[in-house]
């Protein structure tokens, strides 16, 4: 899952691909590179300047009209948690909807349904829509990411949403502390033995940083280790600013559980 | 009856096995030993930690806090790093003997690493039956520990939308509950003071914690008292109610005989009524208000 950004102020790279021709360039690079789904947003995660739902729409909709048209058979996922803007999202091509505030608009499951999209069922503990956590605490982080993402995806079931289009995320650093997304991550298998697809969304994350000493500019290392793991525990989608570098640790990792042959299996074979 | 008053604040990562292997605001952790280490001087019969909490009333005088629920992989006690050097241990008064051998086996502290007088009792929560504290609570009773404060204590939590009025009577409760009583009371200022604090920026956060730590600074404890409990919550200041329980139980302490009055108090209250103090620490590094301070009467 390449990650398209529609924003001036994203945290990582910002405004990359804030010029329609560069985040279109950006899309075909992806693609070329390995990404099967392309995930689109209009919004920050972190705490800025109001993005109303108008412009959230203004900044994806005609993009998503272009690459819907340019690439008709790509995945495209629509990272939002207002229904109001996964509609007009939704109406404009998109595949799945990638509601990474957990359901805090829980009207966001019917659209989803209404569509026959795809929906992301994450875990932020008590945060609200671009807010930090603060001192989050639990008694077992997994035990409550599990409540919450099974809840949610029970809630997607009810409200129409195909049991095949369901997918779960325990949301790193949303809502945790860099100790939480260690333990997720050790403990990924958790999740992916509940049979929901698994979303891993680490990419130069705090998290990766914080444990590393690491800046935002030398966290690739971090974040394909995280991701190994991840692949290796059964995750099923691996949300990236690096597709190459991803695609590339994945494959390998796939190999290994033998789920892939080698490309080119020469040595000591002559 | 108080004795000694002391503030400090709450950030979990006081404990310092929390920082992983940096060693972070070692000034911050160190005054707030400060601070306790002369609270204890007092001689208290009991020391009293105060605290925001989800309900107000007492907790269990034998709960710690909870590393595990900030850090899973601390779950089995075992130190990540040798978290020795952060650690502010109290002036000797912890001896071996106050750990019980199955709380803290000795292989889990390796004795180069944690000599005896350091022993961090915060290390092995899981060990203590007693259920885990609120956050502010469990800070407290980690200072204590740290301290070697191994006599009395009572523990009290106090909701955080609790009205003033209400934090000044309990303050004035906790102060008559022993002839020499010692009051912590840990609470943070707020928690919007830059762009990447925990609730964003937010310009009245600066003034208001400005504010906070000159009542402080002056003794002034109507001034505490009249805080503005609203904007102390939009500003996510969450130690207001413990400090509004410190100014009731100190305006309850009759003034010590030969108090003499600091220069830069006020002339429009009576001086002696204004507790000796002492500001430790006053800043915001990570976006949250810190404060450390001693209120002796």
């Amino acid at each position: 899952m390449a990650i398209v950004n529609r924003t001036p102020d994203s945290f990582y790279r910002p405004g990359l691909t804030w010029d329609e021709s560069a985040a279109l360039e950006r899309v075909h690079a992806v693609i070329a590179e390995g990404a099967d789904i392309l995930d689109v947003g209009g919004v920050p995660a972190k705490p800025g300047p109001e993005v109303t739902v108008a412009e959230e729409i203004r900044r994806v909709v005609p993009f998503i009209e272009r690459v819907r048209s340019a690439h008709p058979g790509l995945v495209i996922s629509a990272d939002t948690w207002r229904h109001e803007s996964a509609r007009a999202m939704c109406a404009a091509g998109a595949d799945l909807i990638n509601d990474t505030w957990s359901a805090w608009d829980p009207a966001i499951a019917e659209v989803a349904a209404e569509f026959g999209a795809g929906l992301v069922c994450s875990h932020v503990g008590t945060l609200t829509p671009r807010t930090r956590p603060h001192r989050p605490a639990f008694t077992d982080v997994v035990t409550d990411v599990l409540d919450r993402v099974l809840l949610l995806a029970e809630r997607a079931l009810k409200a129409g949403v195909d049991a095949d289009r369901i997918v779960i995320d325990p949301a790193h650093d949303f809502g945790k502390n860099t100790w939480h997304s260690l333990e997720i991550t050790a403990r990924l298998s958790e999740l992916t033995a509940t049979g929901w697809p698994v979303l891993l969304s680490a990419s130069h994350k705090d998290f990766v940083g914080e444990t590393l000493g690491a800046g935002l500019d030398d966290r690739l290392a971090g974040t394909l280790a995280v991701t190994a793991v991840g692949a290796w525990l059964g995750a099923r989608v691996f949300r990236a600013h690096d597709v190459k570098e991803t695609r590339q640790a994945l494959d390998m990792i796939a190999s290994i559980k033998g789920d892939r042959p080698p490309a080119d299996a020469v040595r000591a074979l002559a | 009856m108080i004795v000694a008053a002391a503030i400090c604040p709450s950030p979990p990562l006081l404990a310092p096995e929390l920082t992983g292997q940096a060693d972070i605001l070692p000034e911050l952790r160190a005054a707030s030993a400060a601070a306790v280490a002369r609270l204890l001087a007092a001689a208290p019969d009991v020391v009293v930690v105060a605290g925001p909490a989800e309900t107000t009333g007492p907790c269990d005088p034998a709960g710690r806090l909870s590393l595990a629920s900030f850090a899973p992989a601390l779950r089995q006690g075992r130190p990540l790093a040798d978290n020795s050097k952060k650690r502010h241990a109290g002036p000797a008064v912890a001896s071996p003997a106050v750990i019980p051998s199955a709380v803290a086996p000795s292989a889990v502290i390796p004795s180069a690493v944690a000599p005896s007088a350091v022993i961090p009792s915060a290390v092995a929560p899981s060990a203590v039956a007693a259920p885990p504290l609120p956050l502010a609570l469990g800070i407290g009773a980690m200072l204590l520990d740290d301290a070697g404060y191994t006599g009395p204590r009572k523990l009290h939590g106090i909701a955080e939308g609790e009205p003033a009025a209400t934090c000044l009577a309990l303050g004035r409760q906790l102060a008559a509950s022993a002839p020499r009583v010692a009051l912590l009371a840990v609470g943070d200022g707020t928690a919007r003071r830059s762009a990447s604090a925990p609730g964003y920026l937010d310009e009245r956060a600066a003034p208001f914690d400005e504010a906070v730590a000159r009542a402080v600074r002056e003794g002034d404890l109507p001034a505490i008292a009249a805080l503005d409990t609203a904007l102390a919550a939009a500003l996510l200041a969450a130690g207001r109610p413990a400090w509004q329980t410190l100014a009731g139980a100190l305006s309850a302490a009759a003034p010590q005989a030969g108090y003499r009055a600091a220069e830069h108090q006020p002339a429009d209250r009576p001086a002696a009524s204004r507790p000796h103090t002492a500001v430790l620490y006053s800043d915001a590094p990570l976006g949250v208000a810190y404060l450390v301070a001693t209120l002796i009467p």
